[in-house]
């Protein structure tokens, strides 16, 4: 072997022995799908995503799975609170009171946080309201008129038939 | 080139600026020449910001890290096809292109209607022109792309330096969709700017009834589809390259592109109130304006580090700039509002509660409802904050539970909406048109309750995903007939033939469609599973009825990343069906940076999703995280059918036609050019 080819050979031994440097050797230590599913409710604090500790994959680290700076040791103390025989909610009051109320991944449904499960429902029976409102209104103003469910028009107007080309004309105008 | 684009940026301001004061003053003074000279200010400024855009192109392409936007974004083994997308990549090129999109818009609307609404046209020219100055500000004066890069020598000295080389591009954005999905977004938000400039041009100018929905509805419709795009682009990137197996994350930067995309939806609906009936003028004109605020909200919200994202820019103090122009913004519009709100008065009112015009009330509801579900939930860490001292964190959980509901009520009203007829709809007419969608809705949800299917939401979801598309495949059918009938063309030319004759109708339906596709996809979201195993060489794991079996891992250097690939072997029932090569990238550039390259074998039924996670600590061997996510390509095709049923609403009609069906009772003593039955008559299209 000339000292050139033992130069490569060397430096591709020291290239292989380097490639778990490059790969770098966090993560893949399981989990129970039961710490995951608590995981999903607590928000990965490492900063540099904005996942669940559940499903973080930490986009653009080392390893795709849950990041070595915050949620893979999240999920192994919940493990470890678990095999303590702690409740679900006593593993989410330890986090909360070690991380505070940003840990959570959804509201509590207690306190200021019920303000945000309220929201929507309370947008939802509003509008209807409104627009139920504004919609027997409009039918006020207009006693005349049929209302649904009675007798279908029997023919068509010379009235409607005209507005209906108008409309048709108008739409093909552009 | 760096003091070219400068300076090409800075005369951009003058202009826009003097395209604002001259086209104010012109509207005071009616003066022909103050008019055309606001206009060619306007046009000059597109041509300066694109002149700009180049410049900048041109230092990323030059390799000039004396330039720091440059040197943060790019790196010299960078390819030609990221240089182009590392424009936008950073807060101050992203404002540039803002920009440079909105001048693209700007200009066609200037060329379009350079003869045109003479007395529409100033008034539209100073809102567009306000919008630009805004951007242009911010690009001149606070975020400029064209700052040179200066760092302290030894005596502490500040002076000009030039790198090497650059940070290089961030590695998640160096994928092709990243190429594409940016300009679509941005697109969509810069389009809204359109309709917005028309809607208070018009209140401003009390320009008569529906002229400005007839004149914006393209303009609209474009910025729509690109924002649809944008958003589907960039659900499909998180999927191929976050490695997390999902799709949508409820992200604030993505529930600030949903926010628009929503009220935009809304606004393409209730137009149709306006255009026919005469009504909901005032709605109309503030849903524009909520649409236009919200995208400039979008941009605020991921430039100002308000609210924490994977997505965001760095933090910087340019979050009291928007907060201003959206102040600004309000101001004038409600000042136009209070000014000239008698001029919007409703022509019509509804004559039943079950008619198209109420279904547009509810869709409209619906619309808004998940916007300020979305808004106020991606707000709420920010309000929990001022409120309590604490910021409580809302995520995807909330989001899910908060919305799935209201997502199956659009769809259902998608597939009631478009079939009931304006101003009011009989009982034979319900029972013709819904009969049979019913039918089949019901004997779908005992096959699915017969197979075992117990995620309630996902079933609820696919039954009506089946309502929604009989009841628009029976349209289609019963048209076809009708042109069969009299010119003997087989079905699909005959449902060909239907959609030329009035695009806008049938390309709604085809755009509900797609939306249908879209919704089947989501609904498979509740049956996916994962499997994570360390495996050395040779080692088989399961997933669903896939076997995937290690058989190697090399190493392939590419231009500016090594890529290290699994070889990964997917079987089925014993048989090969895919080689898939998950991959981990490790990117040149200063900082060095990883990305995941994630191996999918997509089918109609699931994709089997696999990706390289890394090297496990204990034993050494790589570790493969398999998913198995169904009904996911249903997704993706249906943001193919929507942006094709867009492009078919767009074209202009092949020719105007009253169609449809024999008339059943003609009206008497009164000549008929085209059959027409009573309904048909009344129901006059999805438009």
């Amino acid at each position: 072997m000339t000292k050139a080819s033992l130069r490569v050979a060397v430096a591709i031994l020291l290239g292989f022995a380097a490639l778990p440097l490059w790969l770098a050797p966090v993560g893949a230590q399981r989990v129970s799908d039961r710490a995951k599913q608590i995981g999903i409710k607590l928000r990965c604090m490492c900063g540099n995503c904005s996942m669940t500790a559940g499903e973080c994959s930490h986009p653009g680290g080392e390893f795709s799975g849950p990041c070595q700076a915050w949620a893979l040791p999240a999920l192994q103390q919940i493990d470890g609170l678990l095999t303590q025989g702690k409740t679900e909610q006593q593993v989410m009051d330890a986090f909360v009171a070690q991380y505070g109320t940003t840990v959570y991944a959804e509201p509590p449904k207690s306190g200021f946080s019920l303000v945000a499960w309220v929201m929507p429902t309370a947008y939802l029976v509003v509008g209807a309201l409104l627009v139920i409102f504004v919609i027997s209104r409009w039918l006020k103003k207009n006693p005349s008129e049929v209302r649904a469910g009675s007798a279908p028009a029997k023919a068509v107007s010379p009235e409607l038939l005209e507005r209906a080309r108008k409309l048709a004309a108008q739409e093909t105008e552009e | 080139m760096d003091v070219f684009g400068s300076f090409a940026l800075l005369l951009a301001f003058v202009c826009a600026a003097y395209a604002l004061v001259g086209g104010i003053a012109a509207i005071l003074t009616r003066h022909p020449l103050l008019i055309k000279s606001a206009r060619q200010a306007g046009m000059a400024t597109c041509g300066l910001i694109f002149l700009a855009t180049f410049c900048l192109e041109y230092l990323f392409f030059t390799d000039n890290f004396s330039i720091a936007y440059v040197a943060s974004h790019s790196n010299r083994d960078l390819s030609s096809f990221y240089k182009i997308a590392a424009l936008w990549s950073g807060m101050e090129g992203s404002l540039l292109f803002w920009s440079f999109l909105l001048a693209v818009y700007v200009l066609s609307v200037l060329i379009t209607y350079r003869n045109k609404n003479g007395e529409l046209m100033p008034y539209v020219g100073v809102v567009m022109a306000g919008v630009q100055l805004f951007f242009l500000t911010l690009s001149n004066f606070v975020e400029s792309p064209f700052k040179a890069l200066a760092a302290a020598g030894p005596d502490g000295v500040m002076s000009f330096v030039t790198r090497p080389d650059g940070n290089g591009l961030n590695a998640l954005l160096q994928y092709p969709e990243m190429v594409i999905h940016p300009p679509n977004l941005y697109s969509g938000y810069t389009g809204f700017t359109i309709p917005f400039a028309f809607a208070l041009g018009a209140l401003l100018a009390r320009y008569p009834g529906e002229k400005w929905i007839h004149l914006t509805r393209k303009w609209t419709m474009i910025a729509w589809m690109f924002q649809s795009c944008g958003i589907l682009l960039g659900a499909h990137w998180a999927y191929a390259v976050l490695g997390w197996g999902g799709y949508w994350g409820w992200d604030p930067v993505e529930n600030a592109s949903l926010l628009p995309w929503l009220t935009g939806t809304a606004f393409l609906h209730s137009v149709m109130m306006q255009e026919k009936r005469g009504m909901m003028k005032v709605w109309n004109v503030w849903l524009v304006f909520t649409t236009f605020l919200l995208c400039i909200m979008g941009t605020f919200l991921t430039r100002s580090g308000v609210v924490s994202s994977v997505h965001a820019f760095a933090q910087s103090n340019i979050g009291p700039w928007f907060v201003a122009f959206m102040g600004i913004t309000l101001a004038v519009c409600l000042g136009a509002y209070l000014k000239n709100s008698d001029y919007l008065k409703s022509e019509n009112h509804l004559d039943s509660m079950i008619s198209r015009e109420s279904s547009f009330l509810f869709n409209n509801l619906l619309f808004l409802v998940a916007c300020l579900a979305v808004l106020s939930g991606t707000l709420f860490p920010v309000f929990s904050e001022w409120f309590t001292g604490n910021r409580i964190s809302v995520g995807a959980p909330y989001f899910n539970i908060v919305n799935i509901p209201i997502g199956l009520l659009i769809l259902f009203l998608t597939g009631v909406g478009p079939l009931l007829a304006w101003r009011k709809t009989s009982k034979e007419s319900l029972k013709r048109n819904f009969g049979w969608p019913l039918l089949i809705g019901v004997v779908v949800s005992a096959v699915a309750f017969a197979l075992g299917f117990r995620a309630f939401f996902s079933v609820v979801c696919l039954i009506l995903c089946v309502f929604v598309a009989s009841t628009i495949l029976l349209e289609f059918y019963r048209g076809a007939k009708v042109i069969r009938a009299r010119s003997g063309a087989s079905y699909p030319a005959c449902a060909i033939d239907l959609t030329m004759r009035n695009t806008r109708r049938y390309g709604g339906y085809i755009i509900h469609m797609g939306m249908v596709f879209v919704f089947i996809g989501l609904a498979g979201a509740a049956f996916n599973r994962d499997v994570q195993k360390s495996m050395r060489v040779g080692d088989t794991m399961q997933i669903g009825t896939y076997t995937l079996m290690l058989q190697g891992a090399d190493s392939k250097p590419e231009q500016n990343y090594t890529a290290q690939r699994m070889l990964v072997e997917a079987l089925s029932d014993n048989k090969p069906v895919m080689m898939l090569f998950p991959e981990k990238r490790r990117f040149a550039g200063n900082n060095q940076e990883n990305g995941t390259m994630v191996a999918i074998y997509s089918t109609w039924k699931e994709d089997l999703y696999v990706v390289f996670a890394g090297i496990d600590p204990e034993t050494r061997e790589p570790v493969i995280h398999a998913f198995l996510n169904p009904l996911v390509k249903w997704i993706w095709f249906g943001g193919v059918v929507v942006v094709f049923g867009t492009i078919v609403a767009l074209l202009p009609n092949r020719r105007s036609v009253l169609v449809l069906a024999p008339a059943q009772q003609p009206a008497a003593a009164q000549p008929m050019p085209h059959p027409v039955t009573s309904s048909v008559a009344l129901r006059e299209g999805h438009d």
